[in-house]
């Protein structure tokens, strides 16, 4: 097995931001970039990942583990190919987040952060996405792909039936997205 | 208010050309930078404080006053624009960076040169998919037009933007948690002070503020800092930009005078509540803000009035007691992040809460005891009341776990958690000893005490 290695692209990104920051603080202020970049290549930041980050910067790994587990948005283990996250927050919630939830755990038959058994879908309760006026709200991830830039507003029962049924097709609805 | 029609920010609402920098540039757009990179630095200072504009963050704090902390002489200074909005019920700056990004370029331009700064950095949410390419564009295109760089417009001033994305973090909203952040470790947030205006990343002079703020200052600097002063009331200058959602008709983003009450804003602007129903509470500027009760609507949703109006009553620790807010002062709610939550009559109240909270115990970073586990013990009752299995004393013990919380910690997410919990408590407490009346723990107390009976 190929030991694992951080994509051209990563390196090319490090080089454009790296005068961006004073010198002796670029490769520190780096770890969050290279780190979301890293799990876009490789669909998580595992401990490998946190290893190879942290010798590419040349930071200690220890500060590179803690602060990949301080934030969200990196996933310390693997997700399904669509991640789907859903804000149950107050905005969300007082306009029907937690049905709309519930029918994804029933549908998906995994709970908050379960990933469906044919590793299709990971399903994960987030917390507010800055898109209150028109929830629930979701969005969506797909691994390897690049960001997906829409927001799933005004989410009832019906449109994450559609949402879902277009996951389980291997696709991103993005014609719902917004 | 009807025939109110000034739009500063948010004249470019919805109107996709106007992200792009041409058309920015047709309709008037960066004329006020391109005069500010040759002014001197020290007449802007003077226009923004005139101003009288203030943070739109959340805190209120004077923006002017805030830049006049920069100690004179300072080699290198930072300008770090906060656009890490995820107060719950807050998606105004998010607005303002899909829709109007190359304003809030121009005023980073015009803060820049006041403040002497050479890099200046937009500390993005993780989150914002799709803001984040809107603004690299619009940066991509300023660059491309040397708008940015080596020589702004021409001049002898240079400046760097960067955007530098967040991956999750409620806290790396708070200023130096923000800097923690982007200096790439932990969002942490630290002592003040000293304050990041003394030293902040990196050790440098500092000056955070909000996409809100600073996409005001072309404005300013094109019509004067008094003009901007006359549009507000009191020592609250310009516009406001709240956002509403919940339960009304019309949810949305809008740019308002500061004079506008919270019921002008449900029923005039956002067309009511939703089904003919009625409002039964309003939180007015994100979660961390105690909520108002439908008879507390008639206040404008101004910083000073939100604080000082009578009218609105008072947060208690229990009934009788105000909650402290330090010195003897009193809590009644603040303007905040301007995220209006509309809640109607079937609301269920304590629900509500319970969902708040349960987003602090979550979001609390972990290094003040009080917060760290203090969130986690509030959510811990107030779950158990909502869910039905409550018991006599909760609403006690909830208050005084907030209590606890409240001013013993570094940052102000502890007072995040703790002020809207004593709100909640003080305005709708029958409704949590409602629950507890009728929760399965006091079933099984009676049925004890039946059965031991003789």
């Amino acid at each position: 097995m190929t030991a694992k290695q951080l994509s051209p692209e990563i390196e090319a990104r490090i080089q454009q931001l790296w005068p961006r920051f004073p010198p002796q603080n670029a490769a520190k202020a780096l770890c969050i970039p290279v780190l979301y970049l890293a799990q876009q290549q490789f669909g998580m930041v595992d401990d490998e990942v946190v290893d190879l980050v942290a010798k590419r910067l040349d930071l200690p790994a220890a500060h590179v583990r803690g602060t990949a587990t301080f934030y969200t948005m990196f996933n310390k283990k693997a997700v399904g190919r669509f991640h789907l996250q859903i804000c149950t927050n107050i905005g969300c919630q007082i306009t029907g987040a937690y049905g709309v939830f519930d029918r994804c755990k029933k549908r998906l038959a995994v709970d908050n952060h379960g990933t469906t058994e044919d590793g299709n879908v990971t399903l994960s309760e987030v917390e507010c996405l800055a898109a209150c006026g028109f929830g629930p709200v979701a969005q969506i991830a797909e691994r390897g792909k690049p960001d997906i830039p829409l927001y799933f507003e005004n989410l009832d029962l019906e449109r994450i039936d559609q949402i879902l049924d277009a996951l389980a097709e291997g696709r991103v609805p993005t014609e719902l997205g917004s | 208010m009807g025939s109110f029609d000034l739009k500063i920010i948010s004249k470019y609402f919805d109107l996709p050309e106007a992200k792009d920098v041409d058309y920015y540039v047709q309709h008037g757009g960066y004329a006020a930078a391109r005069k500010a990179v040759r002014m001197d630095p020290a007449t802007i200072l003077g226009e923004v404080k005139a101003s009288n504009l203030r943070g739109r963050g959340g805190a209120g704090f004077p923006t002017g006053i805030k830049w006049g902390f920069v100690p004179q002489g300072s080699q290198t200074v930072y300008l770090v624009v906060n656009a890490d909005e995820s107060e719950p019920g807050t998606f105004k700056d998010r607005h303002i960076l899909f829709w109007n990004p190359h304003m809030l370029i121009e005023g980073m331009i015009i803060a820049a040169r006041s403040l002497g700064v050479r890099n200046a950095y937009v500390y993005m949410r993780g989150e914002m998919l799709r803001e984040y390419p809107v603004l690299q564009k619009a940066l991509d295109q300023a660059y491309d037009k040397g708008f940015l760089g080596e020589r702004c417009f021409g001049s002898d001033m240079a400046l760097d933007i960067t955007i530098y994305r967040g991956a999750g973090a409620y806290i790396c909203g708070e200023e130096t948690a923000l800097l923690s952040s982007l200096e790439g470790g932990r969002g942490w947030p630290r002592l003040k002070p000293p304050f990041p205006a003394v030293k902040g990343l990196w050790g440098q002079p500092t000056i955070v503020n909000n996409v809100e703020t600073i996409a005001n200052l072309p404005w300013i600097l094109e019509n004067g800092g008094q003009a901007f002063a006359d549009l507000g009331v009191g020592r609250s200058g310009g516009l406001r930009i709240v956002s509403v959602c919940g339960h009304v008709n019309k949810p949305g983003v809008y740019e308002l005078p500061l004079t506008v009450t919270g019921r002008e804003l449900i029923e005039d602007v956002c067309g009511g509540i939703r089904g003919g129903r009625k409002v039964k509470g309003v939180i007015p500027g994100g979660v961390s803000m105690p909520l108002l009760t439908a008879d507390e609507l008639d206040v404008p949703f101004e910083f000073d009035a939100l604080q000082n109006d009578e009218r609105i009553r008072e947060v208690e620790v229990q009934p009788g007691v105000k909650f402290d807010l330090g010195g003897g002062r009193t809590l009644r709610t603040m303007a905040g992040s301007g995220g209006v939550v509309v809640m109607d009559d079937q609301t269920d109240m304590v629900s509500a809460c319970w969902r708040i909270l349960h987003f602090f115990a979550d979001e609390s970073c972990g290094q003040c005891t009080p917060c760290r586990e203090g969130t986690g013990w509030l959510t811990k009752v107030v779950k158990r009341i909502d869910r039905g299995h409550g018991r006599p004393g909760d609403v006690e013990l909830a208050a005084s776990i907030a209590d606890g919380i409240a001013g013993n910690t570094i940052c102000a997410l502890g007072d995040a958690a703790a002020w809207p919990t004593l709100a909640f408590l003080t305005k709708f407490r029958d409704e949590f000893e409602a629950k507890i009346r009728s929760s399965t723990f006091v079933a099984q107390q009676r049925a004890a005490a039946e059965q031991g009976a003789p």
